[in-house]
């Protein structure tokens, strides 16, 4: 598949394959008719879109023209609120309300469950190291947890008392780890890996005041210099990694910023926001290139998989 | 069961058939406004009530004793325009809605010729869902966790110290002190490039898609909404491709127009290379399944497509109507007359008038051509002028064929100049209907008005302001001096009351309009010289809404008297113009 998509899900139910760079919808998927998209991510070789919503999890395959799923996960319980695959695509993790984190073997057919984390409460986030074996986790009664998959500890943190974190991100140069609550605020730790592997260690670095109302997502560029956190007060802010100072402030007025995204170059940002419409924007301008209409209601969630070209 | 002699029945039985089993909504154009058996039935009683002095009862009686021993030549009896000659009817309103045949149930889920029983189509669906769900792998989310038998399953990989970029920013900004950049540039590029920037750079903001906004009325994976799947062919592509359909699927409730710009949104998807005009410059016309376009006029842009039952349609090029139609509109306008014969040369000249007005008879060079063969040699201007008016012909058209449809439209009445009620206005080609619409303040709920349009005479906007409109509609007043000049075709709907009736309800000038009613239509006699009096008085309602709305109301309303173009309405005209007149001429004289 040489053209670059960009996936997006909402409260229509429905998921939608647009051509990037053209704003033109490819394909359109029915989700499933009681769920949400909560979250999409896709396979690392590009070809599988997995989705999660209320009760229940679907791969779909990007490749042939069948909007059907190819994988579905029976007798999910409650909403599934994000998930993830390591690099090769070995295996994937889900992070749900029944307070678990759960990693999938997708080598083995059919998939099957190898280990379980217990959150003790709804697990709204979950974000994968790039040492690849090390998951962040926000939960509903505001813990963080950083959990090492491999040797199966696990650290715990509560950054402030009587919040819900909402969503939890780690840069691509693993320095930083950032959480961002219900109240608005966002948290940096800086991590820290010692070289006989063991776990990362969190070291608290930052309390950003980012926004009035809830944080929805955050989120690393990849070149790990902006930290991106969206907000139910119809804002995306952007923030230098440098000093935590803010970049740019994308506004979408009276719409919930749901979720967002980077291009490889940290150039241009996706956003999906309540009033239905997906927008790409240049950074440096702060000015929308593009649109993506045709949800029917609110965007809750988008994935893009960019690649690097030319240094 | 009424009996198939009864020709009566026979009639309204074809006439209901026909519009409940016809597709593409023709019927309604031509026939709606044009109920032969009832026009039958109206007339009989008109001439019948005139003529009779006892009892309804009695005489009701007295023919169906009379119908068992008739002889065919007898003279016609109220009896046999009833379809149900057995049933007992109190009055007239109940002798209107008895005319109709059975009620036919359509089942919407069937769209094919023939009826399958519901467990059929149940069994097929669970078939199809079956062989769906065995292509799909399903994992029990719940299973134990087993721990991979692989120990290197989870690698932990070194994470590359920093970014090439980051020892530069750290520099720049601890070596800042002396050459601060501005924020905008201090994250410059690096030369990094991702895919998205170089696909971006080749494709300029031109090249969406122009009709995007209509993709949202896509009906693919519509989860619980009703949803229509139609194959449409595409006339402005090349030969092999224009006789395989495009095959689309729109949310039911969209719009024909919206349609068309959903086809066109996936045309210039599909075929990028053919130019497409806007939206306005297309139709959706009936199709056989072999892309025969047929010479029908294109569906109604204003009506949702869950109307129409076709599964081919072609999107064309608006096209002049074609000479089947024509046919039957001076057709629908004979009909008509016919009913009324006292008005048959009345309407014939407003037939012409109407067909002059339109001028679509005014042989001039037809516009479907000069639209084809444009570019030729006639300049853009002029071929887009003649374009224009020829839509806007066409639209004139199509609003005379759809006047007399009913239609309700929402606004606000105007009470003694100061208060607003809001009320329902509905406009047919047989009354006009006012409803005030539920406990809009503390006082009472006023009676809702029905007023023939015998009575209407004229509508009109009467004051624009910046944006509201005051659009007034005249009718004839009944509190008249004499009671001659009571409206002569009233039969089955007194007016009821004046202006004040309606707005102040309970209140003593409320009754005091009621008093001032026609007694009965019952009384009224066919007197057709005794219109032309100039005692007879108008008195309009007024309504409060937006320019819009208000031209269509007055568009169409106008378009029904302009049909009808009864003698009341003359007179009104006449009675203006002669208004104006005196006042001008005073004008002259004090200048």
């Amino acid at each position: 598949m040489n053209q670059l998509i960009l996936a997006t899900g909402g409260y229509d139910h429905t998921i939608k394959v647009w051509q990037a760079h053209t704003g033109n919808c490819i394909k359109t998927m029915r989700f499933v008719e009681t769920s949400q998209v909560n979250a999409l991510d896709r396979t690392p070789d590009k070809t599988r879109l997995a989705a999660c919503g209320y009760q229940c999890i679907r791969l779909y395959d990007l490749e042939s023209n069948c909007t059907a799923p190819v994988i579905n996960f029976e007798s999910v319980q409650k909403n599934v609120t994000r998930l993830g695959f390591q690099e090769d695509g070995n295996w994937m993790f889900t992070a749900g309300e029944d307070h678990r984190v759960r990693i999938w073997d997708m080598t083995a057919a059919p998939p099957q469950c190898s280990r379980v984390f217990d959150c003790q409460a709804p697990v709204n986030a979950a974000c994968l190291h790039p040492n690849q074996v090390e998951i962040g986790m926000g939960s509903q009664n505001g813990s963080v947890y950083l959990w090492d998959v491999k040797s199966e500890k696990h650290e715990r943190i509560v950054p402030e008392v009587d919040a819900s974190i909402q969503d939890v991100a780690i840069s691509p140069d693993g320095h930083y780890l950032a959480a961002g609550n219900n109240k608005g605020n966002c948290y940096i730790w800086s991590l820290t890996s010692s070289p006989d592997q063991k776990m990362s260690t969190l070291c608290p670095k930052k309390k950003i005041s980012a926004h009035s109302r809830y944080i929805l997502r955050c989120k690393f560029s990849p070149d790990s210099r902006l930290l991106l956190t969206t907000s139910g007060d119809g804002t995306a802010c952007i923030w230098k990694t440098e000093d935590f100072t803010k970049w740019r402030e994308l506004s979408i007025e009276n719409y919930w910023v749901w979720d967002a995204a980077f291009s490889a170059d940290s150039k241009w940002l996706f956003t999906a926001s309540s009033d239905g419409v997906a927008r790409l924007w240049k950074l440096h301008t702060k000015s929308q290139i593009r649109d993506y209409k045709g949800h029917t209601k609110a965007i809750t969630a988008l994935s893009f998989k960019d690649e690097i070209v030319s240094k | 069961m009424a009996t198939y002699s009864n020709q009566h029945w026979l009639l309204s039985h074809i006439r209901n058939s026909f519009i409940s089993t016809d597709d593409t909504g023709m019927c309604e154009t031509v026939m709606l406004s044009n109920d032969l058996p009832k026009e039958y039935l109206r007339k009989f009683q008109i001439n019948f009530q005139s003529g009779r002095s006892a009892g309804k009862t009695k005489s009701a009686a007295l023919a169906k004793s009379d119908r068992i021993i008739r002889n065919p030549d007898a003279p016609l009896q109220e009896c046999d325009f009833v379809c149900y000659p057995g049933l007992d009817l109190s009055d007239d309103e109940d002798l209107d809605t008895s005319t109709h045949s059975f009620d036919i149930q359509m089942y919407p889920e069937v769209g094919a010729h023939r009826f399958r029983s519901n467990t059929a189509q149940k069994l097929e669906k669970l078939d199809i869902a079956k062989r769906k769900a065995a292509r799909i792998k399903s994992i029990n989310y719940n299973e134990e966790a087993q721990p991979p038998e692989n120990n290197d399953f989870f690698k932990r990989k070194e994470v590359v110290a920093t970014h090439k970029q980051r020892p530069n920013t750290s520099s720049s900004s601890s070596s800042g002190s002396g050459q601060k950049k501005s924020p905008d540039d201090d994250l410059s590029d690096e030369g990094v490039q991702s895919k998205l920037t170089e696909q971006l750079a080749k494709s300029p903001k031109q090249t969406q898609n122009r009709f995007i906004e209509y993709a949202r009325f896509d009906g693919t994976a519509q989860v619980g909404m009703p949803t229509k799947r139609i194959n449409v062919y595409l006339s402005m592509l090349s030969e092999p491709e224009r006789n395989y359909p495009l095959k689309i699927c729109v949310i039911s409730t969209a719009k024909i127009i919206e349609v068309i710009g959903f086809v066109c949104y996936k045309t210039s998807e599909q075929y990028p290379a053919v130019p497409l005009k806007s939206i306005q410059h297309y139709a959706l016309y009936m199709t056989e399944d072999n892309d025969d376009m047929e010479d029908f006029p294109p569906l109604d842009n204003r009506e949702p497509c869950s109307k129409f039952g076709f599964s081919h349609l072609t999107l064309a090029e608006r096209r002049p109507l074609a000479p089947v139609t024509r046919v039957d509109y001076h057709g629908q306008l004979g009909n008509k007359s016919m009913t009324s014969e006292e008005d048959k040369s009345s309407l014939a000249d407003a037939a012409v008038k109407a067909l002059h007005n339109i001028s679509l008879n005014n042989g001039q060079a037809d516009p479907g051509g000069g639209l084809a063969g444009g570019g030729g040699g006639g300049g853009v201007a002029e071929e887009e002028e003649s374009v224009r008016d020829y839509e806007k012909r066409l639209l004139n058209h199509i609003d005379m064929l759809e006047a007399p449809i009913h239609r309700s439209f929402r606004l606000n009445l105007i009470d003694k100049r100061f208060f607003k009620s809001e009320v329902t206005l509905g406009i047919s080609g047989e009354r006009i209907e006012i409803d005030q619409l539920k406990s809009t303040k503390f006082w009472s709920q006023k009676k809702p008005i029905s007023t023939p349009i015998d009575l209407v005479v004229h509508c009109e906007i009467a004051e624009k302001r910046q944006y509201k409109v005051l659009l007034r509609i005249w009718l004839k007043s009944n509190s008249t001096s004499s009671s001659t000049f009571s409206a002569s075709n009233c039969t089955s709907v007194p007016l009821d009351g004046s202006v004040t009736t309606l707005n102040t309800g309970g209140s003593g000038s409320g009754s005091a309009g009621i008093a001032h009613s026609p007694s009965s239509p019952n009384h009224s006699t066919l007197t057709n010289s005794s219109f032309l009096s100039s005692n007879i008085r108008f008195k309009h309602y007024d309504f409060d809404t937006d320019l819009h709305m208000a031209e269509q109301i007055s568009n169409k309303l106008n378009c029904i008297l302009e049909m009808r173009s009864s003698p009341l309405r003359r007179e009104f005209l006449h009675q203006r113009e002669r208004k104006l007149e005196k006042q001008l001429s005073k004008k002259q004289l004090k200048s």
